[in-house]
Formats: C-alpha cells, sequence, structure tokens
C-alpha cells in the first residue's frame, strides 16, 4: 500500500509506488522464459579446457618453437588470406556506399515530397537491412558460385542497407536553406541535391563510409566459413586440429583490427 | 558590346563583366579536375578489389536459372520443417523451425542481458565523470579488446569450454556484446546532468539514496533502449553462430546450403526474414515509449 503523506497545507498527497521491482520481475521472467531454449549441459562443461585452449591458442604445438607459430602468421597463404579480406571488404564496401547514395536521396522526406516514393524507398532499405549479411553471402554463392565475387556482392549488399538509412537520417537533418535558395534560382532538383545537399552530408558520408569498412572488415571474418572468399578460409582448415594456427590468424586479425580503427578514429576526428 | 552599368552607385559602378556570382564561379577552382582524379581513383579500387574473384559473364550466366530455381524454393517451401511443433511421439521437437527460431531469439535476449550485467560495473569505470582519468583509460581499453574479436572466433574459442549447443552461442554473444554496451552505457552516465545529484547533496542524501533517486532515474531509460537497441542487432548476429554449431537457425541453414535443399533453405530464411521484423517492430515500439 502506497504511504500517504499529509503537507503543511492540508493537501494529501501519496508517494509513488516502486515500479522497478514490477520490472525486475518481468524481465526476470522472459529470461527464464528464454532459458527453456538454452539447454545447459553441465557434463559438458569443461573450465579447466579453459586455460588448455588458451595455451593451444598462443603457444606453438608440440615440436614446434615460437619461430615456427610467427612464420607462419607472416607465411605467403596468410597474408594474402588477409589483403583478400581487406580488398573484399574494401571494394563491397566501396560499391554499397556508391549505390546508397539515390535511395537515400529517394528516401529523405526533405527532398522528396511525395510519400509514396519516399515510403518505397524506405521499404526497399527495410527489407534488405532484415537480411543477416552472412545469409546474403549463402544466397550469392548459390548465384555466383564460390570464391570472393559473392563476398562482395554481400558486403556491398549488406553495406547498401545500413549506408542507406544512415546518409538518408543526415539529409533530413540538413540545413535546407541552400536547396530553397537554388530552388529560388531556378535550379532543377538534381542540381540542388548535387550543389546543396551533397557538400553538407559528405564529411559525414565519408566517417559512415569508414565506420562500415571497420565493420565490414570484421564480419568478413565469417565469410570464408561458407566459401566466400577471405582469412576466415584458414580459420576454417585449421579449427579441430592446428589451435596454434588459428591463435595466429586471431592474433594477426587483432592486430589488423586495432590498426584500421586508430586509422578510423584518426579519420573521423579529422572529417569532424 | 557597350557596357551596361548595373547598379549605380556615386563611387563604384559594378558591370557585368564584374558581377560576383560570374567572378565566383571563373575563380573557384577546376573542380572538373578533382572530380576525375577522384572517379579514377574510384574505379581503379573497385577494379583492383576484384582482383582473384575470377570475375567473368560465365560466372552470371547462372543467376536467371538459379533465381528461377530459389524462386521455386521460395513458392514449395518445406512445411513440415517450418510449421512443425511436435515429434511423432507428442513432445517438442527440437530441430523443426518454431523451436530454433525462438532459441535464436533466446540466444540474443539472454546474450544481450548478460551483456548488459557485466557492462555496468565496466561502463561504471569508463565514464569519465564517475571514475578518474586513468581508470577510464582501463576500462576503454578492455572494452576495445573484447569489441575487436569477431563474434565467430569467441564462438571457436568458447565452444571447447561450453561445448556444442545455444549456451556457448548465448555467451559468445553476451561476451562481445558487452565491448559496445559498454561503451554506450558509459556515454549515457558522462552526458548526465549533476543538478539533481547536487540537489540530493544538498538536502543531506546518502550515496545509495543519490544512486536511487538521482542517477538510476537519468540513465535507466537510455540504458534499457541501447539494450534494446543491441538486442536488435544480437538477433541477427545469433543466426551467424549456427556456422560453428553454437545454436539457432544457422545450422539447418549450413546444412541446407550444403546440398542447395531450396525447399528447406526458403523456409528458414522466410524464419530469419520474419523475426528479425518482428524483434525490430517490437523493439522500436518499446524504444518509442521509453525516449
Amino acid at each position: 500500500m502506497a504511504k500517504m503523506y499529509t503537507l503543511s497545507n492540508g493537501k494529501v498527497v501519496t508517494e509513488p509506488g516502486n515500479k522497478s521491482i514490477i520490472y525486475l520481475v518481468i524481465v526476470l521472467a522472459i529470461t527464464s522464459f528464454f532459458m527453456l531454449f538454452i539447454p545447459i549441459d553441465w557434463k559438458a562443461i569443461n573450465f579447466r579446457n579453459a586455460g588448455f585452449i588458451l595455451g593451444q591458442l598462443f603457444t606453438p604445438t608440440s615440436g614446434q618453437t615460437y619461430r615456427d607459430y610467427f612464420a607462419f602468421i607472416v607465411s605467403t597463404p596468410v597474408l594474402n588470406a588477409l589483403l583478400e579480406t581487406i580488398r573484399l571488404s574494401f571494394g563491397g564496401t566501396l560499391i554499397g556506399a556508391l549505390a546508397s547514395v539515390p535511395l537515400a536521396v529517394l528516401s529523405a522526406r526533405n527532398i522528396v515530397k511525395k510519400p509514396w516514393i519516399y515510403q518505397t524507398a524506405r521499404a526497399i532499405m527495410n527489407f534488405i537491412r532484415t537480411i543477416p549479411m552472412f545469409v546474403i553471402a549463402v544466397v550469392a554463392i548459390f548465384f555466383l558460385g564460390y570464391g570472393i565475387l559473392p563476398g562482395i556482392a554481400a558486403i556491398a549488399i549488406f553495406t547498401f542497407g545500413i549506408m542507406t538509412k544512415m546518409v538518408y537520417e543526415t539529409i533530413e537533418t540538413i540545413d535546407m536553406g541552400p536547396v530553397e535558395a537554388l530552388d529560388a534560382c531556378g535550379a532543377n532538383k538534381v542540381k540542388a541535391v548535387g550543389y546543396a545537399v551533397f557538400p553538407q552530408v559528405l564529411p559525414i558520408y565519408l566517417g559512415y563510409f569508414i565506420y562500415c569498412f571497420e565493420i565490414n572488415v570484421r564480419s568478413s571474418v565469417i565469410l570464408g566459413f561458407i566459401g566466400a572468399g577471405g582469412i576466415g578460409i584458414i580459420l576454417y582448415n585449421n579449427v579441430g586440429y592446428r589451435y596454434d594456427r588459428v591463435g595466429g590468424v586471431i592474433l594477426l586479425l587483432f592486430v589488423v583490427v586495432v590498426f584500421i580503427q586508430s586509422i578510423t578514429r584518426y579519420v573521423r576526428g579529422k572529417l569532424q | 558590346m557597350k557596357k551596361i552599368p548595373l547598379l549605380h552607385r556615386k563611387k563604384y559602378i559594378i558591370t557585368h563583366e564584374e558581377a560576383t556570382v560570374e567572378r565566383q564561379l571563373k575563380e573557384q577552382p577546376k573542380l572538373w579536375i578533382y572530380n576525375l582524379i577522384l572517379a579514377a581513383v574510384i574505379i581503379f579500387l573497385i577494379v583492383y578489389s576484384f582482383t582473384d574473384s575470377q570475375i567473368n559473364l560465365s560466372r552470371f550466366a547462372n543467376v536467371w536459372p538459379s533465381f528461377k530455381v530459389m524462386i521455386n524454393g521460395f513458392a514449395n517451401p518445406n512445411t513440415e520443417f517450418l510449421f512443425g511443433l511436435f515429434d511423432a511421439d507428442g513432445s517438442i521437437d527440437k530441430t523443426t523451425i518454431p523451436y530454433l527460431t525462438m532459441q535464436t531469439i533466446a540466444i540474443a535476449f539472454v546474450g544481450t542481458i548478460v551483456a548488459s550485467i557485466f557492462a555496468l560495473p565496466i561502463a561504471f569505470i569508463t565514464a569519465k565523470n564517475v571514475a578518474g582519468k586513468h581508470l577510464s583509460k582501463v576500462g576503454e581499453f578492455i572494452l576495445v579488446v573484447i569489441r575487436t574479436f569477431p563474434e565467430i572466433i569467441l564462438a571457436l574459442i568458447l565452444i571447447r569450454v561450453f561445448g556444442i549447443g545455444a549456451l556457448t552461442g548465448m555467451l559468445t554473444i553476451g561476451l562481445h556484446s558487452i565491448g559496445m554496451l559498454g561503451k554506450l552505457f558509459a556515454e549515457a552516465i558522462e552526458n548526465m546532468d549533476r543538478g539533481p545529484i547536487e540537489a540530493l547533496d544538498a538536502v543531506g542524501a546518502n550515496l545509495w539514496q543519490k544512486i536511487r533517486y538521482a542517477i538510476i532515474p537519468q540513465v535507466l531509460p537510455d540504458f534499457l533502449s541501447m539494450g534494446l537497441y543491441r538486442f536488435d542487432i544480437n538477433v541477427r548476429a545469433a543466426t551467424i553462430l549456427g556456422v560453428v554449431s553454437a545454436g539457432g537457425l544457422g545450422t539447418p541453414l549450413i546444412f541446407a546450403s550444403n546440398e542447395w535443399n531450396w525447399p528447406t533453405l526458403s523456409s528458414i530464411l522466410i524464419a530469419i526474414i520474419l523475426m528479425v521484423v518482428v524483434v525490430d517492430l517490437v523493439s522500436s515500439k518499446l524504444r518509442a515509449k521509453l525516449v
């Protein structure tokens, strides 16, 4: 029962009830319902394995030295696969980012005034965004065969979806003054967008591009597992018997991702 | 041609030749050269990224027949697999889509809860206005390291400790999400308004009362909204984990794609798209209520 207080002016107020308990119970109930779908097999859990596998990953296998361990990381096949990962992420991101521009303009409510156009454009974008990249890759393999071609296609389509969303949201926040000025001069829609919208959006667009590239390098590891190119194939081939090689590739990826992240942060800082 | 005065002032006459707009146009750098170079660089990068891709027209010859096969698959989904709830002996069938879809959502949901629980203390360490500058650097480093590992690699490591199945998937999602949730939580704490804390200080509240009445009411809506946002992302991520047998819809997807069994494959794709759309809708409705 909520507490009642009588104030000095005679007003009676009730203390608001504490709702956090109710929320906590709801969250706990949903969590325990979902836990029904996550079977826990206590016998299969082996915490001792944790230390064991870390040792396996980051030390050479028996009969080899750290020299061999690091020689594998910088061996030609591994570096080629790494280059392939970067190349396919970059190419896919570039194609997707370029292709997203027209759809983003069509999705922006302040540029395209007709609801049926921007709603159709957004529906296309939302549909593409629902499909996880790895699912796009599986379908792309079916269409194009194995290799880095479906990888590039998957990354391009995935980037197209998220870039369109981010760019159109940016376009909707721009200053419409220059667009109206060009309209008043008699410029047509295409010219108005080119001279008044793009210059305002460009720095933010480049920032998003780099951000997408960073995400794509990380998520493209999965592509190798399903045969769509990149360094994932080396992980896939060595999982199960050469954990030292898996660990080596993990270290290499870690260094590369940290390197790309620091470049990203530097460039984004410059752009803003 | 005679010069026609455009604007008469006593001291200064602007002619057509000197009109500011035209002068501006003449004086501006030759943009087309930059544009040409930029276009060349972009085309070169795209072409370069396609090296070793064995791209040729014959790769695209299969697109139309494949498309027909795919459409045929979508027209005849494997309904037994798509809707089958129970086994022959009446117990819940754990190999069909309804169960696996719920399992995928469960992996994402419980994973997000686990991540939020661990992200909270790290976020308080990372927030510059709570912890000092040095401690904040430590927190940031932890978060960056966690974020850097792709999910699939975490799953590969965790699967050796927790075995094959959804538990590993849930823990992978949980561990991976700490990185981003911790960062977002820390930003929310940093953007907090200090006014209510000072007000409670002034009336003599103790630390717990300050946390309860000044900090939690401010950050809780933000935290919940970020958690829901991450849950959205995690539902998509949870489909990947099946590739390494860490539960969810990914495992049957990979098996069906190995033999291009389109009736089964299309059922899984339908389930994934429906699942993501429904989760997106629910979470965006909830988030709109929170903010």
